[in-house]
């Protein structure tokens, strides 16, 4: 248990991916992570976000390179439940008979016995978990008969009952309304204090600079990593999506030449990113409502 | 009365009764992960694929059970083979392979005549089961059931979230092949009972049932294993009095115990879902009225 509770660092160094049709999803991707951060990860659709939270996983095999996790192979690192995982909604069966309860216990099955028999702590724990997502009182329900933003917060809790240290979500923010993205960030800047990994990859550019200390940016391979206010620049981010980001540059000056009251919105259909001339970026107000 | 026990007073009847509820309890408790999984097709694809296992098994004198155990994970590992190195989609690897074996058994079953009968192999011959046979059917049953209660709640999370299953550490290949295996055995345990063609409806209709009955697995599990052991014990029972096919009897007294659930599960059901649309509606038009009571009545309706 003391172990769990360390601090774990999470380093890839020059992992290439390739699936067995030839397709090389990832070539020589390198970055490295501190316990105590909110990493975004930022890319395009198959650019290898997915291929590299796999090869996290342990679900794939880089043919180069590798994965470590406090200095450990991946396989280790599962069997100490260091690494969680928050899926993607696409990726659950919703009419899947479980409850609420039932999938934050299984965030515990690491801990348990042969039988998969809860003890009172692992019980106390998955307790505590919904209680910390606030989704207490839907215990009971079948996990179908929420909303899309008590969804995510149910596999988070199951994230927190498994007590990784490393939690990767994939694409948290698609269909959670504003008020549940506020609850799923304040949560994770909380478990971020503790020391926790946390790599989020996400379409959502507007709330990257709002809570991600570390960002990076992958097209086929890692094009730029490290500390959002010097790595999520505009460059960067032209590099990574080139033309598949939506690029408006708004004037509504009276003063012509002077480019004071210029804003640059970049967009990946979802979250806006708003840049100010002066390089402060923004967080857009709204979700959906805000796409250009 | 009397009338109603004579199926008792028969060895052979009592012997049959009592295998198919066993042999039907087990399928349906396979029922549950293969309805969720979604391998109903593989369920059908398995218990054809068998049949050139049992004929080969006869030729050459061994246990019939080993050889179509046998030929049933070649046909699995044929089909994901073909699924992983080809485009072709899994339903059409799946209908070619088990076309093919399925023809296979067929073929060396009428060409190298023995002791075996196509039709019990394809409908089932519970009546004359041999003993040796019921004891192989015990020995699959137990240890598919011992597996099951051993390890529902992994299987139960492979089926639900493999990716999870993966990331706590659970080999997750393991549980795939501990799931298939489970499927071929019970597979073979159930051809005698009603036959390669019928076993399908054996491994996926009280799972089926059950889902539309319940949102909890565990509850799932319980009804589909009871509707199978009493769906199968009164089926092979009717069949004395209509003379008829055990494994049609078990069948169709399964698909009626589906039909009306369909039509009258409390929530799932057909009836409950229209019911729950219009009540709905009505709820809807009422708050509409109450927050535009200008709107005349036609307007709103």
């Amino acid at each position: 248990m003391t172990e769990s509770h360390s601090q774990i660092d999470l380093t890839v160094s020059d992992v290439t991916v390739a699936y067995s049709n030839g397709h090389v999803a990832l070539h020589d991707a390198s970055f490295s992570l501190k316990p105590g951060t909110i990493c975004a990860l930022v890319g395009i659709n198959g650019s290898g976000k997915s291929t590299l939270f796999k090869a996290i996983m342990g679900f794939v095999r880089p043919v180069r390179g590798s994965v470590r996790i406090a200095g450990q192979p991946v396989k280790t690192a599962h069997k100490k439940n260091w690494v969680a995982y928050v899926p993607q909604s696409e990726d659950v069966d919703w009419s899947f008979p479980v409850s609420v309860w039932d999938v934050v216990l299984m965030g515990r099955y690491g801990y348990m016995n042969f039988l998969r028999m809860p003890s009172a702590h692992d019980k106390q724990r998955a307790t505590e978990s919904l209680e910390r997502v606030k989704m207490s009182e839907f215990k009971d329900r079948q996990i179908g008969e929420l909303s899309g933003g008590q969804k995510k917060r149910v596999f988070l809790a199951r994230a927190l009952a498994q007590e990784g240290r490393i939690i990767l979500l994939d694409e948290p923010f698609t269909g959670v309304d504003v008020k549940t993205e506020g609850t799923i960030i304040e949560l994770l800047r909380e478990l971020r204090d503790d020391g926790h990994i946390i790599l989020v990859s996400t379409h959502n550019l507007g709330t990257v600079p709002e809570f991600c200390d570390q960002v990076v940016i992958i097209n086929q391979t890692v094009l730029a990593w490290g500390a959002t206010e010097t790595t999520f620049t505009e460059e960067n981010l032209s590099l990574a999506f080139g033309g598949a980001l939506r690029h408006l540059r708004l004037d509504h000056t009276d003063v012509p030449g002077s480019n004071r009251n210029e804003i640059l919105v970049l967009t990946d259909d979802e979250g806006a990113l708003v840049v100010r001339p002066n390089g402060s970026k923004q967080a857009p107000v709204g979700k959906s409502s805000e796409k250009l | 009365m009397d009338y109603l026990l004579t199926p008792f007073h028969y060895d052979y009847m009592v012997k049959a009764i009592l295998v198919s509820g066993l042999i039907g309890g087990v399928c349906a408790c396979l029922s549950c992960f293969v309805t969720l999984k979604g391998w109903s097709l593989m369920g059908d694809a398995l218990s054809h694929a068998i049949v050139p296992g049992v004929s080969i098994a006869y030729l050459v004198g061994l246990p019939f059970a080993l050889g179509a155990f046998v030929s049933g994970i070649v046909a699995a590992v044929c089909m994901g083979f073909i699924k992983s190195r080809t485009r072709i989609r899994e339903d059409a690897v799946i209908g070619i392979v088990f076309t093919t074996f399925f023809a296979a058994g067929v073929l060396m079953i009428s060409v190298f005549p023995s002791n075996i009968n196509l039709k019990s192999i394809v409908f089932g011959n519970i009546l004359g089961i041999a003993d040796a046979d019921i004891v192989q059917m015990v020995v699959i049953s137990t240890v598919t059931l011992l597996v099951v209660c051993l390890k529902w709640k992994d299987l139960l999370l492979h089926s639900f979230d493999p990716n999870q299953a993966r990331a706590i550490g659970l080999n997750v290949g393991v549980l795939q092949v501990t799931l298939l295996t489970l499927l071929a055995a019970t597979s073979v345990a159930a051809l005698q009972a009603v036959g390669a063609c019928l076993v399908v409806a054996m491994l996926v209709t009280p799972g089926a049932t059950a889902y539309l009955l319940t949102d909890r697995f565990s509850k799932m599990m319980f009804i589909a294993t009871g509707m199978g052991v009493g769906t199968s014990v009164v089926g092979a029972y009717a069949s004395y009095f209509l003379n008829g096919s055990t494994g049609g009897c078990i069948v169709v007294l399964q698909t009626s115990i589906f039909l009306l659930t369909l039509l009258l599960a409390p929530r799932h059901g057909l009836i409950a879902s229209r019911l729950a649309a219009r009540a709905s509606v009505a709820r809807f038009r009422q708050r509409a009225a109450s927050r535009h009571p200008a709107i005349p009545e036609a307007v709103r309706s």
